[in-house]
């Protein structure tokens, strides 16, 4: 496996408190990583650690070969964004505004045309470009993830071929969000794996999860228990011990799908 | 105004802004004339000399009126600027310098100066006029300290914490300058009193000279941070996400915000309302991105300040009115109105 982003004896603690035991754990790149777990199981924490934004008690982060603490800001946010589970605005700011936020890591003074083509093509890529001169904060809360989403394409576009290696990170994205655009939202993100992008996701969704993901790390407890390779091989065992609950598997046109009881 | 560019409405901005300067240099319980005004440019500049009999009339506009204009253009640039940074660095549009103990803090820190100025802090005698600013900086600082410690745990500012340190602390200080003007004798107690209120009638080329040479590089250095503190709006985290240091970003421009601010305050003391109205203005008038709004909240705070003082000076002629009690009675009902405004937001 080519691995994007390793954690190496990676622990964090608050006090005396435990949030995360050890954890050695490599994302593999151009793949969907998918996080699950119960809540409170340390995803959030795990995620934050990953992306630099959290410095962990004990261990290291690699991105490529690079401890991603010793990283220039700047220089990391053109290769790695993050998609926060809902970011509120309360000031009067166009969606195009928030859009070009996601370029400010790679221009210095004022945006240049690239930087304006980007910011199109990302609002295009999540069917909110009619809404470009509307105001942030008058949209749904469905339509703010997805000019959120944008943003964070915006951040990492790259039209080079061979593209250069970046990471996304998505913390429940679809967490409030209705059936169709979560689906819409899982399926931009997986088109992203042709682009050169590693895709590392938090879904509450074990059935999605297995639908779109491409590596299962199960959490529990602040503790790494399990690395499913083959999104269609999670047994109930699993379930039982990861989540609590029975659970059945139905066949669901050939593919495996789970139905869970208490 | 929608289809100006950003530049177009600074350049319209700092138009009016002139207007509003030779209105303020003209007007008042002297009044000089636009063509005197210019002659005594002229003279300045050593083209064409004052005729001998303007010589008073020159030295009442060179050492009471020019100061004046420029202190007061320079406060409201000061509290324009510092109502749109806060708002930007706690992330909610009803903000102001008033809030966060900023401008309380100031004003103890000076009042302690006017009481004890010449028996328990005769120490600082030697600073002459620049104690005054010095203790209020000293006081604007320690009570945006004491807010900010409190709001900051693990390198991370919650921002209700911090609005409501902000209002335990106003009141500590409020409480320790209303003390003072308790206990001090009459010309003291007066200076308090009146300056509590807000005028630039005190104005002179020192302290003037003083709150500018502060304000200018502050200026220059915040006007470049407009990038920064859109990027804070998404949040501290989500800020760090795109390169940028949310905390230091925080730190310094919280310690320039309370420097501009208490060294005006120390000069012409406490004027409520204009760092809360002037950038709601121009968020109204355009965007709320803060590389337009910074400038735009300078210039126009300037502008609105040379407005307010010019009014000051008329309505009671020859008396003037405190600038402060104008700001208050046109600030505090435009204050309820934007409150109510963002109350009926946020329930929708």
């Amino acid at each position: 496996m080519d691995a994007a982003i390793r954690l190496e004896d990676v622990r964090w603690s608050i006090g005396k408190t435990t949030i995360l035991e050890p954890v050695n754990l490599a994302f593999a790149a151009e793949k969907m990583n998918v996080i699950l777990g119960p809540n409170g199981a340390g995803k959030s924490t795990l995620m934050r650690i990953a992306a630099g934004r959290l410095k962990p008690t004990g261990g290291r982060v690699l991105h490529g070969d690079r401890d991603v603490f010793g990283l220039d800001a700047r220089a990391l946010a053109r290769q790695r964004a993050f998609l926060s589970q809902h970011v509120e605005i309360d000031f009067a700011i166009t969606v195009e505004e928030v859009v070009l936020m996601g370029r400010y890591p790679h221009f210095a003074r004022a945006p240049g045309r690239e930087d304006r083509r980007i910011v199109d093509a990302a609002l295009e890529m999540v069917g909110m470009a009619a809404r470009r001169r509307q105001i942030y904060p008058t949209l749904s809360g469905g339509e703010q993830q997805r000019v959120q989403l944008a943003r964070v394409l915006a951040q990492v576009w790259s039209d080079e071929t061979p593209p250069p290696a970046r990471t996304i990170f998505l913390d429940e994205p679809i967490a409030s969000l209705d059936v169709h655009h979560q689906l819409q939202i899982l399926e931009i993100v997986r088109g992203l794996l042709a682009r050169g992008c590693t895709i590392i996701v938090t879904l509450h969704d074990l059935n999605l999860a297995m639908r779109y993901g491409d590596r299962l790390i199960f959490l529990r407890d602040g503790r790494l228990h399990d690395v499913v390779e083959d999104p269609g091989a999670v047994s109930t065992d699993l379930v039982r011990r990861i989540f609590d609950v029975r659970a059945t598997a139905l066949d669901d046109d050939g593919r495996p799908m789970l139905r869970f009881y208490l | 105004m929608g289809r100006l560019s950003w530049m177009q409405i600074h350049v319209l901005l700092a138009c009016a802004l002139l207007g509003a300067l030779l209105l303020s240099l003209s007007v008042g319980s002297f009044y000089f004339p636009p063509e005197e005004i210019f002659r005594f440019v002229r003279h300045g500049l050593g083209i064409a000399p004052v005729a001998p009999e303007e010589g008073l009339d020159l030295n009442v506009f060179v050492t009471l009126r020019l100061p004046r204009v420029l202190l007061c253009g320079v406060t409201g640039a000061t509290l324009g600027l510092s109502g749109a940074l806060m708002q930007g660095l706690f992330r909610n549009p009803i903000v102001e310098p008033g809030l966060a103990g900023t401008s309380s803090g100031a004003a103890l820190g000076a009042s302690l100066m006017f009481v004890f100025g010449n028996t328990a802090l005769a120490f600082t005698s030697p600073l002459g006029t620049a104690a005054v600013p010095v203790m209020a900086f000293l006081g604007g600082f320690l009570a945006t300290l004491l807010v900010y410690r409190i709001a900051t745990l693990f390198g991370h500012t919650d921002v209700l914490a911090l609005l409501l340190a902000g209002i335990a602390v106003n009141a500590l200080c409020n409480a320790g300058t209303g003390f003072l003007s308790y206990i001090a004798r009459d010309p003291q107690a007066r200076n308090i009193t009146f300056w509590n209120l807000g005028t630039f009638t005190t104005a002179d080329w020192r302290g003037s000279l003083l709150v500018t040479a502060i304000f200018v590089p502050c200026l220059v250095f915040i006007l470049r941070r407009g990038k920064d503190l859109n990027a804070l709006m998404l949040g501290e985290d989500d800020a760090a996400y795109i390169g940028f240091d949310p905390d230091r970003l925080v730190f310094r421009l919280l310690v320039l915000n309370t420097l501009i601010v208490s060294v005006a305050t120390a000069m012409v003391g406490v004027i409520a309302f204009v760092g809360l109205i002037v950038p709601h203005m121009m968020r109204l008038l355009r965007s709320s991105d803060y590389r337009f709004l910074l400038p735009a909240s300078a210039l126009s705070g300037a502008l609105l300040m040379e407005a307010i003082d010019v009014v000051a000076r008329l309505v009671i002629r020859p008396a003037e009115l405190p600038v402060g009690i104008i700001t208050a009675l046109i600030g505090a009902p435009i204050f309820l109105w934007i409150l109510l405004a963002y109350r009926r937001r946020i329930a929708s």
